[in-house]
């Protein structure tokens, strides 16, 4: 059969010819390529190369940027192929999310003519892979107070810090990486030759398997002037990633929740139990219906926010808010999956288990759940409760 | 320059469910379109040889406005000409009317090369290619299941009963596809950015009057319910019934 994802509220009606054309041919390649071999990659631990070169025939890498090979769709449009991708596997969106929102578009948006010219053709057909270094050991949620620290040596700005859990880091043609010059925060483009820059694999992961996982290290790296970012100085940089990035995570895992459903669902229907398919039991019933509730939401609260980006009216809150929701209603409904499917769930015969991993990651990266609450907490009452003197 | 046409018809998804309603096929309760597979392959045929020789492709379908996907579809791989031929007055034509109709069109776009699927998912009377080939005095070459458009001469092989054959025609000519391994290459992003300013031609044919007409549709009847077997000691009763009733072993 098929598959045709969830559409309780008829958001198909909603959706453009386009945005349907690209969400069919995200949804053929996953279907076609990622699910039959995701769980081998997962045990594996790898992100497939293939992957990274059909992202790229398909066009998706910085799909929403206009010009430069990359095809200007609306984020709606993109959104949708997050929800695809994810539906797959939460690594394969966050490859392509890494690549398109967090150094693609710092790029685009804050870099200069030479630097878009050079860089982002070949990141929009797959060429080259990017990452973004935001993140330190010791700075996480609180990126402000980042060591990494660049010094203007001349010719050249010298590099000392590292980062960590930088996804695509290890296979990174370009890292987009935040670091002080003179007290300020400024963008800088590493590229993975440069003297002084290595980006070691994190092993060990439970999550997030089939993707590549790194830390950036930084001793006495040396580039040259031209690698700055010209027009973004501060957090505004790295905050604007995010947020693009934040975007795509709140329809990806509307993807990664489908999945959990679908799976829930034909499961119920065929487990027979006290002679009737457990479909039949009220208790499973109620959870099959909470999960078509909360995806239906999370449907309608993505479309939403996509629609107003497209419309250039979107804010920050409202981001926090789509993204923290539609994570935890995809984390508790891998949850309640595992649940229907009893022992069966645990296995990699099925994507439960797997989804409710990686969703686990998901829930903290990209500003955690709890951050995204001070966020709206701040909105609410005018207040912000990040720092405090104790 | 070479011209390429491909013919190209809208059918039901094979998995979707079909219902039937007053004697008649229920189309408003079909949820999912698509191109019909055969068809699917023609115009893959299609695009390489475009690739190889530098030609232009029309694409044409046969159907009301909803059938413009199959035509968007094609833009967005790449084809440049997007034709609809359809008149709201139509229902239900049969297969003179359909040839009758694509020929017109055909005629006009006086195509080298014409590709299509050897028969459509739905109806799967396999009369079109043959039939459009008659009207238009061209040979036609049926269940291609293999090709090579890369040189100056193209060839194709088909399955006979004593082996393949490999044929070069000389076009115009009109040639149908069976099931092949090269599927239908996926769209990108710019592609079908590109479809959406795609022009699609619709326009209409003297197709004259219908010679059959559809008394009803019937469903296929259910399947029997299943049968169940538990316990090692019904082993032979399964494989008696498989031998003597089903005839599988």
């Amino acid at each position: 059969m098929t598959y045709e994802g969830v559409d309780f509220y008829d958001i198909e009606s909603e959706l453009t010819d386009e945005e349907k054309m690209v969400r069919d041919m995200a949804r053929d390649w996953v279907e076609a390529e990622v699910v039959p071999n995701i769980e081998q990659a997962c045990r594996d631990g790898v992100f497939p190369d293939e992957w990274r070169v059909a992202l790229g025939e398909m066009g998706v890498l910085g799909m929403a940027l206009d010009g430069y090979g990359c095809a200007g769709m609306s984020y709606v449009a993109y959104g949708l192929v997050c929800q695809e991708l994810e539906r797959g596997d939460s690594g394969v969106r966050s490859f392509a999310s890494v690549q398109g929102s967090l150094a693609m578009y710092p790029i685009h948006d804050f870099g200069s003519e030479e630097q878009k010219q050079k860089y982002l053709p070949k990141m929009a057909s797959g060429e080259w892979v990017g990452c973004f270094g935001l993140t330190e050991p010791d700075y996480g949620s609180n990126p402000g107070d980042m060591i990494t620290k660049a010094v203007d040596e001349g010719d050249d700005y010298v590099l000392n810090g590292a980062k960590m859990w930088i996804t695509n880091g290890t296979i990174a043609d370009v890292a987009i990486v935040w670091a002080k010059l003179d007290g300020v925060i400024r963008g800088f483009i590493v590229e993975k030759d440069d003297p002084g820059f290595s980006a070691p694999e994190m092993t060990g992961k439970y999550s997030l398997r089939a993707s590549v996982t790194s830390e950036l290290v930084f001793q006495d790296c040396k580039i040259p002037k031209d690698r700055i970012l010209p027009h973004v100085e501060g957090l505004k940089g790295p905050f604007s990633c995010l947020n693009n990035a934040r975007y795509g995570i709140c329809w990806g895992a509307v993807g990664a929740a489908q999945s959990c459903f679908h799976s829930s669902k034909e499961y119920a229907l065929s487990r027979i139990q006290f002679g009737n398919p457990i479909a039949a039991f009220q208790l499973v019933q109620n959870k099959l219906a909470w999960m078509l509730r909360e995806i239906t939401k999370g449907q309608l609260l993505a479309l939403s926010l996509g629609r107003k980006k497209d419309a250039g009216t979107w804010t920050p809150e409202q981001i926090s808010l789509a993204k923290m929701n539609n994570v935890d209603m995809a984390l508790e409904i891998a949850r309640m999956a595992r649940d229907i499917h009893g022992a069966n769930g645990i296995l990699d015969e099925y994507p439960i288990m797997r989804h409710m991993a990686n969703l686990e990651s998901v829930k903290t990266y990209e500003g955690t759940h709890d951050i995204h609450n001070l966020i709206l907490g701040r909105h609410i009452t005018g207040i912000q409760s990040f720092t405090r003197e104790l | 320059m070479v011209t390429i046409a491909v013919l190209l018809k809208q059918v039901p998804d094979t998995t979707a469910r079909i219902t039937v309603s007053d004697g008649r096929v229920d189309e408003t309760a079909i949820s999912t379109w698509v191109t019909s597979p055969y068809d699917e392959y023609a115009l893959e045929v299609a695009i390489q040889h475009k690739e190889a020789s530098g030609a232009s492709i029309t694409a044409i379908t046969l159907g009301p406005p909803r059938a413009d996907k199959v035509l968007k579809d094609a833009a967005a791989l790449g084809v440049e000409n997007l034709v609809r031929v359809w008149d709201d007055a139509w229902e239900s034509l049969d297969s003179n009317q359909v040839q009758a109709a694509l020929s017109t069109i055909l005629e006009g776009v006086g195509a080298d090369w014409i590709y299509c699927g050897k028969q459509s998912a739905d109806r799967n009377q396999g009369s079109t290619g043959p039939g459009v080939a008659e009207r238009l005095g061209m040979a036609c070459i049926v269940e291609i299941s293999d090709w090579d458009v890369t040189g100056a001469q193209p060839s194709f092989t088909r399955a006979t009963s004593s082996g393949n054959e490999r044929l070069a025609p000389t076009p115009p000519i009109v040639l149908t596809f069976t099931k092949t391994e090269t599927e239908l290459r996926r769209p990108n992003v710019r592609g079908i950015m590109a479809a959406k300013k795609a022009n699609i031609e619709v326009v209409g044919a003297d197709i004259g009057d219908a010679q059959v007409q559809v008394v009803a549709h019937n469903p296929p009847p259910q399947k029997p319910e299943g049968r169940k077997f538990e316990g090692a000691e019904s082993v032979p009763e399964v494989v008696g019934l498989l031998r003597n009733e089903a005839k599988v072993i």
